[in-house]
């Protein structure tokens, strides 16, 4: 999987593309895991090319939902896939994330 | 070249025969001074005297290689203290007819033509036995082509036999006779591969037996000298002269013999040297093979490096801590080794291969006066990591050659070799273990899941379970409850192996815990705690002991089956799939619920609900985790929600065993040649009208 970064006045938007599963979840966790991450007010996972997502990838996001909500950065997913919103959606985070359908929405919220 | 059997027989008798002849015709012709006939004429001593040679010869050569193995000493040995001692013999023979001259006078020259041809017989006899002891030796480990040039200086001493009949042998061919073989003698010389096979020791003893040889062919020769001016009438000239260019040659070839083993005798170190490491090489190669310890390794290569070196002080430093340090270092004290390993890390030079054989004129190393004159540290390395280093000392100056330097390398990349070696089979022994150990938690596991499947008559229940590594994340389990209830808990932990299995052990901990009676409870139906309870207290045991990034998702399901009804939560798994007999309808119960572990607050009860239903008789409920639904096909395409959802519509009058097989059938063939990602299970439950008069 690859991960693409953007940052654009206090918006970070990580692009990902492939599968996230357990080998490139810890990729992410790096990425997410960097401290100026949480300088952002908000970090946009764009889901666009995002095929696959197990559940070490969910994990991941699972693991930083806490920090990011204690540092007031919002996490929101865009142009999520039916079946990766599906995922998410059996597990139960389309209640506790926020999932919109495109970027313009993401940015808004 | 070599003679029938026969003949070789026949060798031995002509050699006495014909030495006899020789003596009957010296003796003969001792009485007949003046006109000798028949047996007496010189030309039938000649004679005799050359078949006496020539049969001696043919029988020499054609006797066994009296050369064993390499023992060349042995050889010479023999050689010596067989027929060399002959000319003690002729030394006795000297005497006694001195003697007998004394005592019996009027027959001296009879007892001196005796004597005379005795000695000269055992003369040829020694000149064959060393010709062909030193053919042994010229030709050990030799070319074809020196075999055939051997033949050719054969055939030149064959022709010195034909002096004996040339009564007037012109000086000039005598000259080039003995020339040519005096050449071809010194050619022969040169190829003396044996003397390098020999040590030291064996050297110098090889040079005495050769004096000692010399000693017996001039013993001979001394007495032929002596006695010449005595033969007027009894010898014929011919003869004199052949045995005195014996003896000549023979003196000449083992002198020959003689400097060729003093020359070499300076080599004798450098060729022990090479031995010496070749041996330790092999010492050390055949560590590895036996598969000894790591120290023993290092104690090895330790010895063999000082040894072969000549190292006056060395120590060896192995970076690692856990081998015990004995027999590490040999005539240095530790004081020394700091203030040496203190210098080279200064000048930056430790870690690395640095040879310095002028220590007393290096400036760091003058300071030290450490009364060493050479330096030498060879790092133990592999591509990988740095092992140690091994430090060796000389007290004079330019102490370490090339050729050192060199083995030593051989010698710490052979170690460095066999302790990667040895270190591979640990690991390969250590993860031997490992899966035997995994084998055990996967039998554990196993033991975990319900072998027995509950069975009544108002339901139907099939299972199927199959881990994608030894151990896996998925469960389900069964319970029974007071008042003709079942309760059913399905789930997946995230991730796989054996953190996985812990969690699922913990999870059927939980289940069994939390099903317990409440003895508080106030009415029936609060003695269990219904579905979304279950999980809020499932989701606050899970909270201590669940890795951040770690979460669970499960559903629990309450038959009633008097009431004909169920309850369920579902905590993030997958949706259930029913077929609804009355309606003829498959589809899944789409609920919200959020997995376990996810949420670690109180917060969780508001993301849990229940969902109650009353089934009907002939109603299938499939219940399975994601590793059925996100099976990989060829084309990485998941098996899918629908396809299950078709599956269920094909088959849902079936027996609930012939469900999960069809099912698990056309599971199979959807994700045939796919490795498996998931655990799978899979249950399907088919209600039947209930029996209240046979069940419980």
């Amino acid at each position: 999987m690859k991960v693409t970064q953007t940052s654009d006045n206090n918006i970070l938007t990580l692009s990902l593309d492939g599968e996230l599963d357990a080998s490139s979840a810890v990729l992410l966790d790096t990425e997410l895991n960097k401290p100026d991450v949480l300088q952002y007010q908000k970090v946009l996972i764009d889901c666009q090319r995002l095929n696959y997502i197990s559940s070490a990838g969910l994990g991941v996001f699972i693991s930083h939902l806490q920090r990011f909500q204690d540092a007031g950065v919002k996490l929101v997913f865009f142009n999520m896939q039916e079946k990766v919103h599906n995922v998410f959606e059996i597990l139960g985070l389309d209640t506790l994330m926020t999932i919109v359908p495109s970027q313009a929405e993401a940015t808004a919220v | 070249m070599s003679l029938p059997p026969a003949l070789r027989a026949a060798l031995l008798p002509l050699m006495l025969l014909s030495w006899a002849l020789v003596l009957t015709s010296t003796l003969l012709r001792l009485n007949q001074p003046a006109a000798p006939t028949g047996l007496a004429t010189p030309l039938a001593g000649l004679l005799a005297l050359a078949v006496f040679t020539a049969a001696t010869f043919a029988y020499q050569r054609s006797r066994p290689d009296p050369l064993r193995g390499t023992d060349f000493v042995g050889l010479l040995r023999r050689l010596l203290l067989g027929p060399g001692l002959l000319v003690l013999v002729c030394g006795v023979c000297y005497l006694l007819e001195r003697f007998l001259v004394q005592e019996r006078p009027g027959y001296e020259q009879q007892f001196f033509a005796a004597s005379y041809t005795l000695n000269a017989g055992l003369f040829i006899l020694l000149l064959t036995y060393s010709t062909y002891a030193w053919r042994s030796l010229v030709l050990f480990r030799s070319s074809s082509q020196l075999r055939t040039q051997w033949r050719a200086f054969e055939v030149l001493l064959a022709l010195v036999l034909v002096r004996l009949f040339v009564p007037t042998f012109s000086p000039v061919a005598n000259f080039i006779t003995l020339g040519l073989i005096a050449l071809i003698g010194v050619y022969m010389s040169g190829n003396q591969r044996w003397v390098a096979y020999l040590n030291r020791r064996q050297k110098w003893e090889v040079l005495l037996l050769q004096l000692g040889l010399l000693l017996s062919l001039m013993g001979f020769s001394a007495y032929f000298l002596h006695v010449g001016s005595r033969l007027q009438g009894i010898v014929p000239v011919q003869q004199q002269d052949f045995i005195l260019n014996l003896t000549l040659m023979a003196t000449f070839f083992s002198g020959m013999g003689l400097l060729v083993t003093l020359f070499n005798l300076p080599t004798a170190g450098v060729f022990e040297q090479k031995r010496e490491e070749i041996l330790s090489l092999q010492r050390l190669t055949q560590l590895i093979q036996k598969g000894q310890s790591e120290q023993e390794v290092y104690t090895m290569l330790f010895d063999a490096a000082v040894q072969t070196v000549s190292a006056d002080a060395a120590w060896l430093e192995i970076d690692d801590e856990t081998l015990p340090l004995e027999n590490r270092a040999y005539n240095v004290r530790p004081e020394q080794s700091t203030l040496i390993r203190n210098l080279l890390a200064e000048y930056n030079l430790s870690q690395i291969e640095y040879l310095n054989n002028d220590l007393p004129n290096s400036s760091g190393f003058r300071t030290l006066d450490l009364g060493f004159g050479s330096l030498l540290v060879m790092p133990l390395r592999s591509a990988k990591r740095q092992y140690g280093s091994l430090y060796l000392l000389k007290e004079q100056r330019h102490g370490f050659d090339r050729e050192s330097l060199s083995i030593l390398q051989t010698f710490t990349s052979q170690t460095v070799l066999s302790i990667e070696n040895l270190q591979l089979l640990a690991a390969s022994i250590q993860s031997e273990r490992v899966k035997e150990e995994l084998k055990i938690a996967s039998s554990v596991q196993d033991s975990l899941i319900p072998k027995e499947l509950p069975t009544d008559n108002w339901f139907e229940i099939s299972s199927h379970a199959l881990a994608a590594k030894e151990v896996g994340g998925d469960f389900y389990d069964f319970l029974h409850l007071p008042g003709r209830r079942l309760a059913i808990l399905i789930g997946d932990v995230s991730g796989k192996g054996v953190t996985a299995a812990f969690h699922m052990a913990q999870m059927k901990g939980i289940f069994h815990a939390l099903m317990q009676e409440n003895p508080l409870a106030r009415d029936e139906r609060e003695k269990f705690p219904v579905p979304s309870k279950f999980m809020a207290m499932a989701n606050r045991a899970l909270v201590h002991c669940l890795e951040r990034s770690s979460f669970i998702t499960a559903a629990l399901y309450i038959i009633d089956y008097e009431h004909g009804g169920f309850v369920f939560a579902r905590a993030g798994h997958c949706h259930t799939l029913y077929y609804h007999s009355i309606k003829e309808e498959v589809s899944y119960f789409r609920t919200a619920g959020l997995g376990l572990g996810i949420i670690r607050t109180d917060s969780y009860e508001k993301h849990i609900k229940n969902q109650f239903y009353d089934y009907n008789p002939g109603d299938v409920m499939v219940i399975y985790t994601d590793g059925i639904v996100e099976a990989r096909g060829a084309n990485q395409e998941e098996y899918g929600e629908e396809r299950l959802q078709q599956m269920l519509e094909r088959t849902y009058y079936l027996e609930a065993s012939e469900i999960k097989e069809q099912m698990l059938a056309d599971l199979n063939e959807f994700s045939k040649g796919q490795p498996m990602h998931d655990d799978q299970t899979l249950l399907v439950i088919k209600f039947k009208a209930a029996q209240p008069e046979t069940s419980n």
